[in-house]
């Protein structure tokens, strides 16, 4: 593939580009069967690991796949930090670019925050997250854990259900699913999934809806509370109308569907504790394919920060 | 003063009415001789050759040029960050000019809050020292444009202020709206206020749509603009005060102006702002900055409707919303990043470019929405003369051809989508 700078958005990628990356994300996960997990790959590379929203998953889980390939990596701590007394992002990175970063893997709460570094530095940079626009590297390890379950994700049916509208998860995910021929659609309160017109995904507001389209996936998101000011949807409604109850998690278990879940899980509202237990859950393969696929997206990156050596 | 006499321009004055002839078969060149300016009333008007013309007078041949009045803007901020206020008077006066605009109601910002006599007398000193164009305050609606306590209209109405604005702050106080209005209507003052409903479009950054989608921004929804339309039209119609409202931006509001119109409504007009024709959603394409505006650029069957809506004299005026941006900050991601572009430099040349050369207005259209209309609501008055203020002719040489640069921007942010592009148009303001 050609050398590609920054990710940002699946939609920048070209297909050879995403091929590329989920081959070798294999390749990558094999490393962790050594008794050694740790290939010199990126040696010396500095990479900085930048989140103005709270992470846990994403933030450890490129920080293990950073340590996996030797870079040295540096957390940058925004609440401690002179973020909070109102620097600009511009001079933030400007700040940090004079410490000779590599790698800068980021997440805000504004959409678009990652181009505007990206445009603004010559390390690469990797979107961890932005608002409720992008989220690719989640879009990479998902796409992977389907391959991985199916051998192929072409073909495959994967229903979104919950809160479309703020999800950077769903948007990511879906565009690289329907790239490699998967068939994608939406489900979740209604005010939370975006008309199909604006869209180009079916949109269903009941499970009778998913369960007629036939899926292979289910696909389970959040309601990220901390994004609503004002309440979309009767709070008390949500596991009956959305979630996966007992009830449902059976006809998902006769009929041998998939759950995944991009985390943190919210048992109780989103899904049953049972369905944590489930034999097609993947919530797990998918964390432990966030790793390799992280990896993967950092070794295939180029930054301009060194002359050709 | 030397006498001065346009030969071979193209259109007619006759005393202080506009004949509008222009861009009609036959029309035939004319001598004008022109004493002063203004212009208006005082020239005479000869068919070409027919005037004698005394040697040793300054004559313009206007041959191939268009004469018309100049553009009169009734919705421009003019404050710069980092630029003191003189400066930003000085350098919106100068775009102004460049763009044939000869006068702007200035809209209130934190640097320039008409809400006070003192703001007023010095803003009206400056102008007189600084600025090329005519620059007439807009008053504050409300204290800081607060949205709370009243200004002193009185105050505000002895100091030459006819129109009433908290730029773009709507506010959700109706009855302090209402009462504003009541009182205010007493005093003919006008009232110039977007259709918005603020708890419906906070934390909104662009039209709702695919692009919105793609981009993961939230939509600001065509129904605040609708609702806000009707209660604001419903509250002057109620207190007998004069609206103008501000930067329509749906079809749907359109209707609504048009219905209200219909209906015998008095005391009421509205604008669109050029850009609103002229884009859409579809142009923030990868969160591109220049064209985050408040109300949002729309589809283009708003653009379609908003145009008709100018055509048919529903909306009374096109409008710069001039509003300059400093790069830095239009560099910022698109929810951080302010809102606005600016049109003052370019405002004549683009009109000209976008919409009459393709066929969409024909000059009259934009006689009528760019100088006559306007200046009637803003209904500029000399204070110290105790006269109207008239508009002063330009010569528009439609085949000149030039490329937008930064270096034009006489405003001194480049916060527009037209640099690099071309167009057509060389002004000759003032003609002596």
């Amino acid at each position: 593939m050609n050398p590609r700078k920054d990710l940002i958005t699946i939609d920048s990628l070209s297909d050879e580009d995403i091929r590329t990356i989920l081959d070798s994300t294999s390749a990558m996960k094999e490393i962790f069967t050594k008794s050694v997990k740790k290939v010199p790959a990126l040696k010396g590379k500095s990479v900085l690991t930048l989140f103005y929203e709270p992470s846990t998953r994403t933030r450890s889980s490129f920080e293990v796949a950073a340590h996996r390939l030797s870079a040295d990596v540096t957390t940058f701590t925004v609440s401690t930090s002179s973020v909070v007394k109102g620097e600009s992002v511009h001079d933030t990175i400007d700040t940090l670019m004079s410490m000779k970063m590599d790698y800068i893997i980021v997440r805000h709460k504004n959409s678009g925050i990652p181009a505007v570094i990206a445009r603004h530095c010559k390390a690469s940079v990797i979107n961890a997250g932005d608002g409720a626009h992008a989220h690719p590297s989640q879009a990479f390890l998902d796409a992977f854990t389907i391959r991985e379950k199916y051998g192929d994700v072409a073909g495959k049916r994967v229903v979104i259900i919950g809160d479309i509208l703020h999800s950077r998860v769903a948007r990511s995910t879906s565009t690289i699913l329907r790239r490699l021929g998967a068939d994608v659609a939406y489900m979740g309160p209604g005010p939370l999934v975006p008309q199909e017109q604006h869209t180009g995904i079916p949109r269903f507001t009941d499970w009778e809806q998913v369960f007629r389209w036939k899926p292979d996936v289910i696909y389970l998101l959040r309601v990220q509370n901390e994004r609503m000011d004002t309440p979309f949807f009767p709070r008390g409604d949500y596991h009956q109308a959305f979630g996966v109850t007992e009830e449902r998690l059976r006809r998902i278990d006769d009929l041998n569907l998939s759950i995944m879940h991009p985390g943190p899980v919210n048992r109780g509202v989103e899904i049953c504790d049972a369905a944590m237990d489930y034999r097609n859950c993947l919530i797990n393969n998918q964390v432990e394919n966030g790793i390799a696929a992280r990896m993967s997206i950092l070794y295939h990156l180029t930054p301009q920060t060194q002359n050709n050596d | 003063m030397t006498d001065t006499y346009i030969t071979n321009a193209i259109w007619a004055l006759n005393g202080a009415e506009l004949d509008l002839r222009m861009g009609q078969n036959g029309e035939s060149p004319l001598t004008l001789f022109v004493d002063d300016i203004p212009l208006t009333g005082v020239c005479e008007v000869a068919p070409a050759g027919q005037m004698p013309i005394p040697s040793g007078a300054r004559v313009i041949n206007a041959e191939g040029k268009l004469l018309l009045p100049a553009l009169f803007d009734l919705h421009a901020k003019i404050e710069i960050a980092g630029c003191s206020k003189r400066e930003s008077i000085y350098r919106n006066g100068q775009a102004a000019i460049q763009g044939g605009v000869w006068g702007m109601l200035v809209m209130p910002t934190p640097g320039f809050c008409f809400d006070n006599a003192y703001t007023l007398d010095s803003f009206a000193d400056a102008v007189t020292q600084r600025s090329a164009a005519t620059m007439i305050p807009a008053g504050c609606i409300t204290e800081g444009m607060e949205g709370s306590q009243q200004t002193p209209y009185n105050t505000l109405a002895a100091r030459g202020v006819s129109i009433l604005c908290d730029a773009e702050h709507v506010t959700d106080n109706l009855l302090m709206l209402h009462r504003a209005m009541k009182y205010a209507a007493e005093l003919g003052l006008t009232f110039a206020i977007r259709g918005d409903v603020p708890a419906l479009t906070r934390n909104t950054y662009m039209h709702p749509g695919s692009t919105s989608y793609k981009l993961g921004l939230h939509g600001t929804p065509a129904c605040a603009e609708e609702i806000g339309l009707e209660t604001i039209i419903r509250l002057a119609a109620d207190t007998g005060a004069k609206l103008h409202v501000q930067t329509v931006s749906t079809a749907a509001g359109v209707n609504i102006i048009r219905r209200a119109k219909e209906s015998g409504m008095k005391g009421l007009t509205a604008e669109v702002a050029l850009h609103h024709l002229l884009y859409t959603h579809e142009d923030v394409a990868d969160y591109d900055t220049t064209f985050k505006t408040v109300p949002p650029l729309r589809e283009q069957t708003d653009c379609d409707a908003l145009l008709q809506g100018v055509k048919d004299g529903t909306i009374d005026c096109i409008v710069t919303d001039h509003t300059p941006c400093i790069p830095f900050a239009k560099k910022q991601d698109f929810v951080s990043a302010p809102q606005g572009m600016v049109a003052l430099d370019t405002f004549l040349q683009a009109i000209y470019t976008q919409l009459v050369k393709p066929g969409k207005l024909t000059w009259k259209d934009v006689v009528r929405a760019c100088c006559t209309n306007p200046a009637r609501i803003a209904n500029p008055y000399d204070q110290e003369e105790d006269t109207p203020v008239v508009a002063p002719l330009l010569l528009f040489d439609p085949n000149t051809e030039f490329t937008v640069t930064e270096a034009m921007m006489n405003c001194g942010t480049t916060n527009t989508p037209l640099l690099g592009r071309t167009l057509y148009g060389g002004i000759t303001l003032p003609l002596c």
